[in-house]
């Protein structure tokens, strides 16, 4: 999987309205196929340190496109298990030092590929090791590290929450058992990083980011403490501020006030406003638009902007954008 | 994953010619290499001078590679403990002359007299653990020019920084923290959001806080007036910046209670803000950032947001009318000259429904009309403006 940029572009065409823009699926898919035969350039060796996240996001967008089984499972399986690092923890290539991202990325792609049993053959009793990896990363503040280093942030929170969560070992999800992690200091470190705007920054004092928005309400979606804990006027504040992020004159989202739009927050916005029930105060058509707008036509992919090089990161959020807002030939999509 | 790289800069791989083909093959196969001797060396626990060099040279081709960065620290760490174990002897006197770089001159330091301020005198391990942190943070620099939204050249600072509070004296610690404080005010001066920088700023600011509160009295290192000071700069500088007025925002709670302001000086502050920002809604009313702070300062007002900034001492609602009434009097007149500027009438709306709130009155016609202005100018958000007509029973 190359996260190299390219080779296509983002479609320039500015005259094509949108709805004369459709979804090219078939490209998409092929390009995603074509990724990991690039090995003669070097940006993809460059972009080494991503690899796993690379084919999470490629496997994500082939799964919303109805193609999940575009990629070879077994290499797939067989290369998640070669990133396995001595101390539970995924690193994002073989050889690489494990961090809470890559671990998320293949507990992610192990769920999509039904592979936890080769996990279990690989290492027996791997599934419980990967999860005490995670809970290990807990600080005694209740945030999450991304690895032994110390660098905290919410996204290694949400992170350390999902990836529990699909390895079925929240607390919640085993009431009889010692809980692995705090679940309730973690839910407090991420009510502590919400501002008076309505909106959630990296750490606490940190001002509102769309992508640490969509970190802070999963985690809480997760804990199932949403609703309760930002009530209707915490919804209302933030659904004003995340609604704020669409542009007139492009139709996409940025993430933060006074910033460039950028494909990928059609999702980390998108879902953030359907998660507190406010998908409709932005112009759903119009963020479509966008979004096919910087879609590689003739040779798949999608871009940050519409003229940009295409990558897989912003394909996979591209394509979950239009998932969220109902495509046709998209599946649906869970926010959280 | 690529952001904003316009297609001209690069080709297509398939267009590439044979020649340019060649050279690709052999960058790869240099980078294969130096990776692959980089690895082996720290397997091998090879840390030394020359192994070190190389993860230079690797990082400044490819600063993304975070285990590359983790072995660089590994390495660091070792020579650290090895310049402690070995110097475990009397700090250095601080006329002593070259900082020691090996262990058999630490026999020759003196002892430090009882008059040294303690702090000031570094001991011949502490000097070469300084210096190390001292040419990696300048080995960082271009690359943090170069890549200023890196997160692992960020940590990697963060973590030298760190490695200056652990293993020296606080004074000397101190003024480690106290340049990063000025090199990131270089920064933002040339990017004023950016993200890292101002997340880095408040844990270089603490930090700053907590080394010099030492041994005074509590809040005796406190930062608050001169980050204060810092936030009416940038926002002098360009008043479009919502991170410095974020940033403003939540120091104003901490400041005022390190003032330990009466309940006057609170409300004279609080009008002051209001002034501030009101002559900048009047400079550029299309801003939201400005519309942001402004909410900001409401905020305080409002009993039913959790997160509003204490500003002032609790009030009544006697005390909430009037400054609502004041300032939907001063964006009423905002709106002249600035008939097509949205944000206008969302405040006019927003502050109007509290106002109502607290039982104040606002005429629904003129709310129906500030409404209607709003749905002409956004209809993007449509969706929003019909269920806060519904909400404001309009």
């Amino acid at each position: 999987m190359s996260l190299a940029a390219g080779p296509g572009r983002a479609g320039t065409i500015s005259d094509q309205l949108p709805d004369e823009l459709r979804l090219v699926v078939d490209k998409h898919v092929s390009y995603i196929q074509s990724l990991d035969t690039r090995r003669d350039e070097l940006e993809y060796h460059l972009t080494e340190h991503l690899r796993i996240s690379g084919i999470y996001w490629g496997l994500t967008a082939l799964h919303l496109l109805h193609h999940p089984s575009a990629l070879p499972r077994e290499g797939i399986v067989a290369f998640v298990l070669s990133c396995l690092h001595p101390n539970d923890g995924f690193g994002a290539a073989p050889g690489h030092d494990a961090h809470m991202l890559y671990t998320v990325s293949a507990v992610q792609i192990l769920a999509m590929t039904d592979g936890f049993a080769e996990l279990e053959d690989s290492v027996p009793n791997g599934k419980r090791k990967v999860a005490e990896y995670i809970a290990g990363l807990q600080q005694p503040n209740g945030t999450f590290a991304g690895d032994d280093w110390g660098e905290t942030d919410t996204r290694f929170l949400y992170g350390a929450l999902n990836a529990l969560s699909l390895l079925n070992m929240l607390p919640s999800q085993r009431p009889n058992e010692p809980p692995l992690i705090d679940i309730k200091a973690a839910t407090d470190h991420v009510k502590s990083c919400l501002n008076h705007d309505g909106g959630f920054g990296v750490s606490p004092g940190a001002e509102s980011h769309a992508g640490q928005i969509f970190t802070c309400l999963g985690a809480l979606s997760i804990t199932g403490e949403l609703d309760s804990f930002l009530g209707e006027s915490g919804k209302d504040r933030l659904g004003a501020w995340l609604s704020e992020r669409q542009l007139d004159d492009s139709g996409g989202f940025n993430g933060r006030p006074m910033k460039l739009v950028d494909v990928c927050y059609s999702w980390w916005v998108g879902s953030s406003l359907a998660m507190i029930g406010k998908l409709d105060w932005i112009d759903r058509e119009r963020l479509k638009g966008f979004i096919l707008r910087c879609q590689d036509a003739e040779e798949g992919g999608m871009a940050d902007r519409p003229g940009d090089m295409v990558d897989v990161f912003h394909t996979c959020f591209g394509v979950a954008g239009l998932s969220l807002l109902g495509c046709e030939g998209v599946g649906a999509v869970d926010a959280a | 994953m690529s952001h904003g790289i316009p297609r001209s800069t690069t080709t297509s791989h398939d267009n590439k010619s044979e020649a340019a083909k060649a050279k690709e093959r052999k960058q790869i196969e240099n980078y294969k290499a130096l990776e692959k001797d980089v690895t082996e060396r720290i397997q091998a626990q090879d840390f030394t001078n020359p192994t070190f060099q190389l993860t230079s040279t690797l990082l400044a081709q490819n600063p993304e590679y975070y285990t590359i960065w983790n072995h660089r620290r590994l390495l660091l760490q070792h020579v650290f403990a090895q310049e402690l174990a070995s110097n475990n002897g009397p700090p250095s006197n601080t006329t002593s002359q070259e900082p020691a770089h090996d262990a058999s001159t630490t026999t020759t330091t003196t002892p430090p007299s009882n008059t040294q301020k303690k702090d000031t005198t570094l001991s011949p391990a502490q000097r070469e653990i300084s210096l190390l942190i001292n040419e990696d943070l300048t080995f960082l620099l271009p690359l943090l020019k170069q890549y200023p939204k890196c997160y692992w050249i960020w940590n990697h600072r963060s973590w030298l920084l760190s490695r200056t509070s652990r293993h020296l004296p606080a004074s000397a610690s101190l003024t480690f923290w106290q340049a990063e404080l000025s090199l990131i005010g270089k920064m933002l001066a040339l990017d004023s959001r950016n993200f890292h920088g101002w997340g880095y700023r408040r844990i270089v600011v603490q930090e700053i806080e907590r080394l010099s509160s030492r041994g005074e009295e509590e809040g005796g290192g406190s930062m608050v007036e001169a980050e204060f000071e810092y936030t009416t700069k940038m926002i002098h500088t360009n008043l479009s910046n919502f991170s410095a007025w974020h940033y403003r925002g939540t120091l104003i709670p901490r400041l005022l209670s390190s003032r330990a302001a009466s309940s006057s000086a609170r409300q004279d502050f609080f009008d002051d803000e209001l002034a501030l920002i009101t002559q900048a809604l009047y400079t550029d009313p299309y801003d939201q950032s400005l519309w942001f702070y402004h909410q900001f300062l409401m905020s305080t007002l409002d009993a039913s947001n959790p997160q509003a900034g204490v500003i002032l001492d609790p009030v009544d609602d006697g005390v909430r009318r009037r400054y609502l009434e004041q300032e939907l009097e001063s964006v009423r007149e905002m709106v002249e000259g600035a008939e097509d500027c949205k944000y206008v009438y969302q405040a006019l709306l927003e502050y109007a429904r509290r106002l109502r709130e607290v039982g104040g009155t606002v005429g629904r016609e003129e709310m129906r009309g500030w409404l209607r202005e709003l749905r002409g100018l956004d209809p993007l958000r449509e969706g929003r403006w019909m269920d806060l007509e519904g909400k404001l029973g309009l």
